[in-house]
């Protein structure tokens, strides 16, 4: 059976993101995943707001990167965590934003080596008392906690590109999937299933995750209007050879991101177009939204996660998921 | 203690609310605190509050709808008047708090 995540990106104040994450438990969701970009509210702040005022859902970063944050400091924030909602705590690493790193003078150098190194420093950190790793990207010597973890965390990795995508299956407890299309899925899990086979593990090892832009309304004029933002920001940050996958005009993505540069957000969100909407969002009412669900499931998907915006009202939208989208999928 | 005398007076408006108007109520200051584009006047105090009563259970019961009307009116006070007098036709309630404020 499919399992429900949610994310929040801690924009606003936390009472109100934490206001919603105890929303999302109440009303049957798996999973809450916070992004972690500086510009927002820290995450794990953030989450140990949302850790205090829940008692079963999971939660974790989704996703931090190695660069911002050293693997050694994410793991004492997890293991943290861990103590105040202790067995419900997962971590997302992925490689960042490229923009959001440069602002802050850093280059993603290696992100292939940074995450697997990174991953595999928490994972040691968590179960040895000392560790020394001697790494391409990271270093450690005699690192250790002067607390003991109690107990591992699962690691997800976010990936889109190929090579990231069979590394999540190789090293991952699960992956996070950065698309909602069909088209999009079913070539990342593919790749994902390769780096399963490779590392010997078996499928139902692995928590394969949709992380997508998702907008819910009964009317579906209102639904894609909430989308339209988020997707202008997804098509600006698609690369060609996804654009071309979904039959996206290239020209008319570069208008989008030069607008979206310039802070021209009524340019950039006036370009978005219907197909670009359904090439990078699962958007609509619940009934077509269930559609797209029951499609990227076939790919062999085990969670789905409603990213931002969720609906143009999130209290409402969360209670039309629970009420008329997962229990379609408990049947 | 200025905390608790304010508590004290949306408890009494809260429970002049007619039972069958509180659900719609609730639900109509929720969607207002939490599109407030204000959320930064929220009291550290009461945000917490509001979030061990949400914890706790839906926002009807009389605690729940006096920490909502208090957060409603410090984030969003000409709208949750609105609210009262327009929508909910409770210009009662909507006096009672003039006269608290």
């Amino acid at each position: 059976m499919v399992r429900f995540g949610i994310e929040f990106v801690p924009s606003e104040p936390y009472w109100k993101t934490t206001f919603y994450a105890i929303q999302a438990e109440k009303r049957g969701f798996d999973y809450l995943w916070i992004t972690d970009h500086f510009n927002n509210r820290n995450v794990y702040v953030t989450l140990t707001a949302a850790a205090l005022h829940t008692e079963k859902i999971k939660l974790g970063p989704g996703v931090t990167n190695p660069y911002l944050i050293n693997p050694v400091v994410t793991a004492q924030a997890v293991a943290s965590l861990n103590e105040i909602a202790t067995g419900r705590v997962i971590l997302g690493i992925g490689a960042g934003d490229k923009t959001t790193l440069k602002s802050t003078g850093l280059a993603m150098h290696n992100p292939l080596t940074a995450v697997k190194e990174c991953v595999e420093i928490v994972r040691r950190m968590m179960i040895e008392k000392s560790v020394t790793f001697e790494g391409n990207v990271f270093k450690t010597s005699d690192a250790k906690f002067f607390f003991k973890p109690t107990t591992e965390i699962p690691i997800y990795v976010g990936a889109q590109g190929p090579k990231m995508l069979a590394l999540a299956g190789r090293i991952g407890d699960g992956i996070l999937i950065n698309a909602g299309h069909p088209k999009d899925v079913d070539y990342a899990v593919n790749r994902v299933k390769n780096g399963i086979q490779q590392a010997g593990k078996r499928l139902t090892d692995v928590d394969i995750a949709a992380y997508t832009s998702f907008s819910v309304h009964k009317d579906m004029e209102k639904a894609a209007q909430a989308a339209v933002p988020v997707v202008a920001y997804v098509v600006a940050g698609s690369p060609d050879v996804v654009l071309q996958r979904h039959g996206v005009d290239e020209e008319k993505a570069e208008k989008i991101s030069g607008a979206l540069k310039a802070g021209k957000w009524g340019a950039a969100f006036g370009l978005v177009s219907s197909r670009m909407i359904e090439a990078f969002s699962v958007c609509g009412t619940p009934d077509m939204c269930i559609e797209r669900i029951a499609e990227l499931l076939k790919s062999g998907i085990s969670q789905f996660v409603v990213g931002s915006p969720i609906g143009p009202n999130v209290r409402k939208a969360i209670d039309l998921i629970s009420e008329e989208i997962i229990p379609h999928f408990e049947k | 203690m200025l905390r608790k005398a304010i508590d004290m007076d949306y408890r009494r408006i809260v429970e002049m609310v007619p039972t069958g108007k509180r659900e719609k109520l609730s639900t109509k200051l929720m969607d207002l605190i939490l599109k407030s584009k204000s959320a930064d006047k929220m009291p550290s105090g009461l945000a917490r509050v509001l979030l061990h009563q949400w914890q706790q259970g839906p926002l009807t019961n009389e605690r729940g709808l006096t920490t909502l009307l208090e957060a409603a009116v410090i984030l969003e006070s000409e709208k949750t008047m609105n609210i009262l007098e327009e929508k909910l036709q409770l210009p009662d309630i909507a006096e009672a708090i003039k006269a608290v404020e």
